[in-house]
C-alpha cells in the first residue's frame, strides 16, 4: 500500500464534496443510532411509558426497569402491605406502590458473573494458547503450516448448531453440560483461531533482528521471546484479548443450546425477563443496556485495529 | 527463510538457512520449540473440533438418537442424506436462507460501499463518526435480534411508529414478525443494520488502499470522473468487496442467533433459515442421527466456502 | 491468489503455479461456488438433490488441487 500523495494533490476532494459526504455519514450514523438510544431510552422508562403510543420521547425516568431486572416480587394485598414497615430501599418502594414486595433477587446477576467468568477465563486461554502458536507459525519452518493455518481457521467456520450437537453428546458423557468449565474451554476453542491469525500477523510486523540481537548477547529462544517478542506485541495481544472477550461476551448459540442454569451467561437469559402479563420491557431493556456498556467501551477502545480483527489480521490498515 | 541463523544480526532476511547454528545455542531447539508452541493449539481444536466432527459424521450414517441414548444404534448408511436431499421442506428452508443471504448481502455491500465512498472523502470528523457507525457489528446478534423485537411491536414499537408517521398508514395495520410477507424482510433489515458497518469497513480499506498517483494520471488524461470510478476506484476495490461479501455470505448462510430471537422461524416456517431447522430437529425432536446428516451437509457447504474466502484473503494479503 | 500464508513462498515460482495450479484452483472454485447456487436455488428439486455431491467434489478437489506446487 504504497502512496505517493504530493503535497496539493488534483485528488484531494473540493470542500463542497467533503460537506456533503459528511452530511450524509452523519445522517446514517444517526438514523443508525437510534434503535440504541432508543433501548438505553427504554431502560430507564416505566412500565406504562416504555408501552405507550405514541412512543414516549419526553418521560419521567424511573429506575423500575433495573428494580425489576435485579428482584423478583411478590403481589401481595394492600392490607399485608400496610401491616409491614417501611420500604427498605428504593426498589422495594416502587415495588410497593405497584402492591407488590421485593421477594429476593433475581437471576441477572449470577448470569451477569457467569457472562464476566466464562469471558475472561476463555479469553485468557485462548490467547495465551494464540500467542503460543502464533509465534511458533511466525518464526519457526512448520510442516504443513499453510494447512494447520488453514485447518485452525475453518475451525472457527463451522456453523455453530452443526458444532453443538456432538458437543452436547460429549459433554453429557464426561460431565461437563452445563459447567462454566465446558463453556470456557468450547468458546476457548472458536477463539483460539481468531488469536492465532491475528497474532501472527501483529508477531510478523516484529522485526526478527530484535530476537537475534537477543540471541547473540546469550538468551535462549524461550528467553527472547518472553523478554523481548512478548513486551513488543502487548498492544496486538491487548486488541486480540479484547476481541476474544466481545466474541465470549456476545456469543448466544451454544449457551442456549448447552447450558441451562449453572453456567447459563446472560445473553441467553435476558430476552427470558418476563413480568406480569408479557415482557417487563424496562427490565429487558435495562438488562440489555448494562451488557451492552461493556462492548461499546471496548469498541471505542478497539477502533484502531478493529479491521484487522475482522479479516483475521488479513488487511491491517 | 523462516528459521533464522544467530551468526548474522545485521543482514535481515537474507541470511541463508544454516540448521546447525541454531541449535548450538543454549536450551530447547528450534523445532522442538516450534512443537511445544503450537501442539497445545492443535490438541485443543483436535478435542473441541475434530473428534466432535467425526463423531458427528459417523452419527450420521446412523438412527441414533439423543434422547434415547440406550436404545440400539442401527447403521442406516447414507439413508439420511437420501432423505434430506430429497425433502421439498428442507429445500424450502435452503430458499428461505438463499433469500436472507442474498438480500442481505446485497443491501449491505450497496450501503456499505457508499458508506464507505463517502467517508474516504475525509470531511472532519470521520474518525468519530466511522466510530459510532461501526458499533452495531460489535453488539451481541442475539440482544440485538431480542431489543429489535421492541421496535417492531405493532402498538408500541419505534419502527411501526416511524413507518406510520412517513406512510401515513395506520401504525397497528402491520406486523414485521407476524406477517408472512413482511418477517422475511425483518430479519433482513435487523441483519442490515448491523453488519453494514462490517461491509463498510472492509470497503473503506480497499479505497485507502489505491494510490493516489493512479487518479494523478487519469486527471492527466483527462478521464472524467464517472470513468474514474468504474475504472479505478470500483476494480481495485473490488478483492475487498469481494472478501467482505464472502464473509458475510457465509456467515448469513449459517445464521442462527439473531433470527432465533427475532421470529423463531415463524410465522409458520417462512423465516426459518437453515439453522433453525437444524436447530428444531436436534434440539427439540432429538433426531440426532438425521440433524447430523443435516449438519454435514451445511457443514461442507460452510468449508468449501472458507476454501474460496481463505484464496480471497491471500489476494488481499498480498496487496 | 494460494493458500499460502507467507508471502515470500506465494511469490515463488508464480509464473509456474499460475499455469498449472491456478486454472484447477479457478475451476474448484467454479464447482463450489455451483453446489452452492444448486442448494439454494428456487427451480429443480433434482440440482437440489445433486448439490450436496456437488459441493463435496469441489471442495475434495480444492484441497487436493492447492497441494500441487509445480
Amino acid at each position: 500500500m504504497t502512496s505517493a500523495t504530493t503535497a496539493h494533490s488534483v485528488v484531494e476532494p473540493s470542500a463542497t464534496t467533503r460537506r456533503v459526504a459528511g452530511s450524509l455519514v452523519v445522517l446514517y450514523a444517526i438514523i443508525t443510532m437510534i434503535p440504541l438510544v432508543w433501548i438505553m431510552l427504554t431502560a430507564f422508562k416505566s412500565p406504562d411509558d416504555a408501552i405507550s403510543y405514541p412512543p414516549k420521547v419526553m418521560f419521567k425516568p424511573s429506575l423500575e426497569g433495573f428494580c425489576n431486572l435485579f428482584t423478583t416480587r411478590s403481589r401481595q394485598t394492600p392490607e399485608f402491605i400496610r401491616s409491614l414497615g417501611p420500604p427498605q430501599g428504593l426498589c422495594d418502594s416502587i415495588a410497593r406502590d405497584r402492591n407488590m414486595v421485593v421477594a429476593g433477587p433475581s437471576n441477572y446477576v449470577p448470569r451477569f458473573v457467569n457472562s464476566l467468568i466464562i469471558a475472561f477465563g476463555s479469553t485468557l486461554l485462548a490467547v495465551a494458547l494464540g500467542t503460543l502458536s502464533a509465534y511458533g507459525f511466525s518464526r519457526f519452518r512448520v510442516p504443513l503450516k499453510d494447512d494447520l493455518l488453514f485447518f485452525i481457521l475453518s475451525t472457527r467456520m463451522m456453523p455453530p448448531i452443526a458444532v453443538a450437537i456432538p458437543i452436547y453428546l460429549m459433554y453429557r458423557t464426561i460431565g461437563l453440560s452445563d459447567t462454566r468449565l465446558g463453556m470456557i474451554l468450547l468458546y476457548t476453542s472458536v477463539n483460539v483461531s481468531l488469536a492465532v491469525w491475528l497474532l501472527k500477523g501483529f508477531i510478523d510486523e516484529i522485526p526478527r533482528e530484535y530476537e537475534e540481537a537477543a540471541m547473540i548477547d546469550g538468551y535462549t529462544r524461550f528467553q527472547a521471546f518472553v523478554k523481548v517478542v512478548l513486551p513488543q506485541a502487548t498492544t496486538g495481544i491487548a486488541a486480540t484479548a479484547i476481541f476474544c472477550l466481545i466474541f465470549a461476551w456476545n456469543e448466544y448459540a451454544f449457551a442456549v443450546l448447552l447450558t441451562s442454569g449453572n453456567a447459563q451467561t446472560a445473553p441467553p437469559f435476558i430476552p427470558i425477563i418476563i413480568g406480569e402479563g408479557g415482557q417487563d420491557w424496562p427490565a429487558v431493556a435495562a438488562g440489555t443496556t448494562l451488557f451492552l456498556v461493556p462492548i461499546v467501551v471496548f469498541t471505542v477502545l478497539l477502533r484502531k485495529y478493529l479491521l484487522r480483527g475482522i479479516t483475521f489480521g488479513a488487511v491491517r490498515k | 527463510m523462516n528459521e533464522l541463523s544467530a551468526s548474522s544480526r545485521i543482514t535481515y532476511r537474507a541470511v541463508m538457512v544454516r540448521p546447525g547454528v541454531a541449535r548450538r545455542i543454549r536450551g530447547l531447539s528450534d523445532r522442538t520449540l516450534a512443537w511445544l508452541f503450537i501442539t497445545p493449539t492443535i490438541v485443543l481444536l483436535l478435542a473441541i473440533n475434530i473428534f466432535p466432527l467425526l463423531w458427528t459424521i459417523y452419527l450420521s450414517f446412523t438412527n441414533y438418537r439423543a434422547n434415547r441414548a440406550n436404545a440400539p444404534t442401527i447403521w442406516l448408511g447414507a439413508d439420511w442424506y437420501q432423505s434430506i436431499l430429497t425433502d421439498p421442506d428442507i429445500w424450502a428452508a435452503m430458499q428461505v436462507t438463499a433469500h436472507f443471504v442474498i438480500w442481505t448481502v446485497v443491501i449491505e455491500t450497496v450501503l456499505g460501499f457508499g458508506l464507505a465512498y463517502l467517508i474516504d472523502k475525509k470531511f472532519r470528523g470521520h474518525g468519530m463518526w466511522t466510530t459510532i457507525i461501526l458499533l452495531p457489528m460489535m453488539l451481541s446478534p442475539a440482544v440485538v435480534g431480542n431489543f429489535w423485537t421492541f421496535l417492531y411491536q405493532p402498538q408500541i414499537g419505534l419502527f411501526n411508529y416511524v413507518v406510520a408517521f412517513f406512510t401515513g398508514r395506520a401504525a397497528s395495520s402491520f406486523q414485521m414478525l407476524g406477517d408472512v410477507t413482511l418477517s422475511p424482510w425483518a430479519i433482513v433489515i435487523v441483519d442490515a443494520w448491523m453488519w453494514t458497518p462490517y461491509v463498510m469497513l472492509i470497503c473503506l480499506a480497499g479505497l485507502r488502499s489505491i494510490p493516489d498517483y493512479i487518479y494523478e494520471a487519469a486527471e492527466v488524461d483527462r478521464a472524467s470522473k464517472w470513468r474514474q470510478f468504474w475504472s479505478i476506484t470500483l476494480p481495485m476495490a473490488l478483492p475487498f468487496i469481494m472478501l467482505a461479501v464472502l464473509f458475510r455470505g457465509i456467515e448469513n448462510f449459517k445464521m442462527f442467533d439473531m433470527v432465533n430471537l427475532l421470529t423463531g422461524g415463524g410465522p409458520g416456517s417462512t423465516t426459518e433459515v437453515a439453522s433453525i431447522t437444524l436447530k428444531r430437529a436436534a434440539f427439540e425432536s432429538w433426531r440426532t442421527g438425521y440433524s447430523s446428516a443435516f449438519a454435514i451437509i451445511l457443514f461442507v457447504t460452510v468449508f468449501g466456502l472458507a476454501n474460496i474466502y481463505v484464496k480471497a484473503l491471500n489476494k488481499v494479503k498480498s496487496r | 491468489m494460494s493458500l499460502d500464508a507467507s508471502p515470500t513462498i506465494a511469490r515463488r515460482d508464480l509464473a509456474d503455479r499460475v499455469l498449472r495450479r491456478g486454472p484447477l484452483e479457478a475451476l474448484a472454485t467454479t464447482i463450489i461456488a455451483a453446489g452452492v447456487v444448486m442448494l439454494m436455488q428456487p427451480f429443480s428439486l433434482t440440482l437440489y438433490s445433486w448439490s450436496f455431491a456437488t459441493t463435496l467434489f469441489g471442495t475434495v478437489m480444492f484441497t487436493i488441487v492447492s497441494k500441487v506446487r509445480e
